[in-house]
């Protein structure tokens, strides 16, 4: 059989790409952009007049030859196949960071703030590019459906997430990955074992067969619907408790996105502290990383949290999946039994090897400086200009805003900076950002805190195109996942599932969130 | 109450379409044929693997396979309960089976020939457990054969 399709789709993309890169290079879009950026100065334009182009081009090229060219059965036509669903993905993707997302702000900023929030719509809700493109992925699916000629590429889509993860590895620092392991061991485990447990229990007293009770908890214990696949054929579930299952996951999982970046506002959390509470709390593992980019959206400290308790999540699923074939044995007769060697080396995720691997290099000092994770200009005058310290007007802002700020480590950090008009070490700097982050202080307040982030850390070249290019991976690895979130699969949410899913739900994520209130700062 | 020769029986599995074939059985004459169709709904179906993308490709091959098999068992154990009623009234069975989507392949296999009447089940009531999936939606009054529409079982 030959995959490639004989379609003009990918030539139409790569057009449509050209033709943005036009406008946008032409000045002709200008007026928009205007618009767009509600006077102030449009940020993505770098962006927007070079990926365009590049990838334009490669669509435009690629899909004449897949149109006018010939094509033959084997391994190469099965790669192409999936070109055209992997820039149907990309140009989602773009169009919603570029022009879909700053129209919602728009939007959102002519209806006035919400209440005594203080806050637009798009704010509350954590409307980015990421929500919104994996709503947009969920709106072509479920909706237009995914076009036959895209449907090979989107499955691109978690190749595009699994090498986002892997290049995260660049960014860690050795104390940080240590600490973040650390706590992502303690709170997974206490919580997954709680989770597969209790939901084993409500099960067994409810009544409900061996074979739901155990991938209904693999599935809310774990990593959601990853684990559900991975449980399901060793305890032999039947298929309406597979669907009950996963309609119970994704409904949960898709509120959860909604619903964790409001609460975690609302509470002033940390980027440690959301990334640690999303990590364990909610269910499903796509849902996490949306929502650590819903929450921040201009960075990838959540994220990188977020993403440590993922892996340990997926790191820990061979030992519940052998867990619950053992259990299932156990109370079934004539089970199948388990090869232990066969589960751990099926269910091993390889691509945590990749990440373990950059992590390695970058301690090398390959991606950058040895004094980039150090913070060069902590605590040293020598290097620090003095044009970068805080002016006195800067200062008195501070000080007339300290009053705001409750926590003593917060405000022992902000007292450091306003007394020697610089950031004085990595933890002083991690807590300004949460503050920041916390939006305690005025707008003019969190502008002087970003300008003091930004004069003491320096990024390297090499990770800031890391972060450039795991943002984009992600962004576009979620969108392709919308694509893959059907109406009719949230729909099968009900029975039994539903409840033990929501009572164990529910717990899981209130009982996280007053774990990581308590006892995670905002540095690790 | 025995009124028609040829009778097509849709369903999918749900308990709402259990009830149709009795009713599909009870309707049909003596040496009559009942065309049981059998669909296995594909968006609902194919939409099960969802937004996974921890898992290894060889994880989800054997989820993919196994789910197969599963749903293959499930319709056979519907074929066999049907075509042993059918066989204890001495009808000609026949069953065909589709992936696709419910209402689509409906329309399709009933202007394959003539039949005498549709049968198919209700849908599931509000509050019953069940999967959710309906062969009985708008582009269903285009179907062409009268049909009767049995009560969800416990009505």
């Amino acid at each position: 059989m030959v995959y490639t399709k004989k379609s003009p789709a990918l030539l139409i993309i790569g057009i449509v790409l050209l033709a943005i890169w036009y406008l946008a290079q032409s000045g002709m879009m200008n007026g928009y952009l205007e618009h767009l950026a509600m006077g102030k100065k449009y940020k993505m334009m770098s962006e927007l007049t070079t990926l365009p182009l590049y990838f334009g081009v490669i669509s435009a090229v690629l899909g004449a030859w897949q149109l006018f060219g010939s094509h033959k059965e084997g391994h190469f036509d099965y790669y192409s196949s999936t070109i055209a669903g992997g820039m149907f993905i990309l140009l989602i993707a773009m169009l919603v960071r570029w022009f879909v997302a700053p129209e919602v702000a728009v939007v959102s900023h002519a209806m006035g703030k919400v209440g005594e929030t203080g806050k637009y719509i798009h704010k509350l809700l954590g409307l980015n590019y990421v929500v919104l493109g994996i709503l947009a992925g969920i709106i072509v699916v479920n909706v237009f459906k995914v076009p036959e000629w895209a449907q090979n590429g989107v499955r691109l889509s978690r190749l595009g997430l699994k090498t986002g993860v892997i290049l995260l590895g660049t960014l860690y620092s050795a104390a940080e990955l240590k600490n973040l392991g650390g706590l992502s061991i303690v709170m997974i485990g206490f919580f997954v074992l709680g989770s597969v447990g209790m939901t084993l229990w409500i099960g067994a007293r409810r009544n409900i067969p061996n074979s739901m009770g155990g991938v209904l908890s693999a599935g809310m214990g774990v990593c959601g619907v990853s684990a559900t696949v991975a449980a399901a054929p060793v305890v032999q579930a039947k298929s309406v408790e597979i669907a009950y299952t996963i309609g119970t996951i994704l409904l949960w999982g898709v509120g959860c996105m909604f619903v964790f970046p409001i609460v975690g506002h609302l509470f002033g959390m940390s980027y440690i502290q959301f990334g640690a509470w999303a990590g364990t709390g909610i269910l499903n593992s796509a849902q996490v990383a949306g929502a650590a980019l819903a929450f921040q959206p201009d960075g990838i400290e959540t994220l990188k949290v977020a993403e440590i308790f993922n892996i340990t999540r997926v790191l820990v699923l061979p030992i519940i999946v052998l867990w619950l074939a053992v259990w299932y044995v156990r109370r079934e007769e004539g089970a199948a039994q388990v090869n232990v060697g066969e589960v751990i080396f099926n269910k091993f995720p390889v691509f945590v090897l990749g990440f373990i691997l950059l992590f390695a290099l970058s301690t090398t000092g390959i991606f950058a400086p040895a004094n980039h994770y150090k913070g060069k200009y902590f605590n040293n005058t020598t290097d620090f200009k003095e044009s970068k310290l805080l002016k006195a007007e800067d200062k008195a802002t501070l000080q007339s805003e300290l009053g705001k700020v409750e926590r003593e480590d917060r405000k022992a950090a902000l007292g450091r900076l306003i007394e020697n008009g610089k950031v004085m070490s990595i933890d002083d700097d991690d807590v300004l950002r949460g503050l920041v982050n916390s939006k305690v202080l005025s707008k003019d307040a969190n502008h002087i805190l970003k300008h003091a982030h930004k004069a003491v850390r320096h990024t390297a070249k090499k990770v800031k195109a890391f972060r450039h290019w795991i943002v984009w991976l992600f962004a576009f690895g979620l969108t392709g996942l919308g694509m893959q979130i059907t109406v009719a699969s949230m729909k099968q949410a009900g029975g039994q599932p539903a409840v033990i899913g929501g009572i164990v739900g529910a717990t899981k994520a209130i009982l996280s969130l007053v774990v990581v209130l308590m006892l995670i700062s905002d540095k690790v | 109450m025995e009124s028609a020769n040829n009778i097509l029986l849709a369903s999918h599995g749900t308990e709402g379409a259990q009830a149709a074939e009795q009713m599909a059985i009870e309707l049909c004459n003596k040496g009559g044929h009942v065309h049981h169709l059998i669909v296995v709904p594909k968006r609902l179906w194919e939409g099960m693997t969802g937004d996974d993308w921890l898992n290894n490709g060889s994880t989800r091959d054997t989820f993919r396979r196994y789910l197969e098999d599963q749903l293959s068992q499930e319709v056979q154990e519907h074929q066999a309960r049907v075509s042993e009623a059918a066989k204890a009234k001495d009808l000609n069975y026949t069953t065909e089976v589709i992936v696709g989507e419910p209402e689509e392949c409906l329309i399709n296999t009933s202007k394959k020939e003539v039949f005498d009447l549709l049968v198919m089940g209700s849908p599931r009531p509000k509050g019953v457990a069940g999967l959710k999936s309906r062969m009985l939606t708008d582009s269903t009054r285009s179907l062409g054969v009268p049909t009767v529409i049995v009560p969800y079982p416990d009505e």
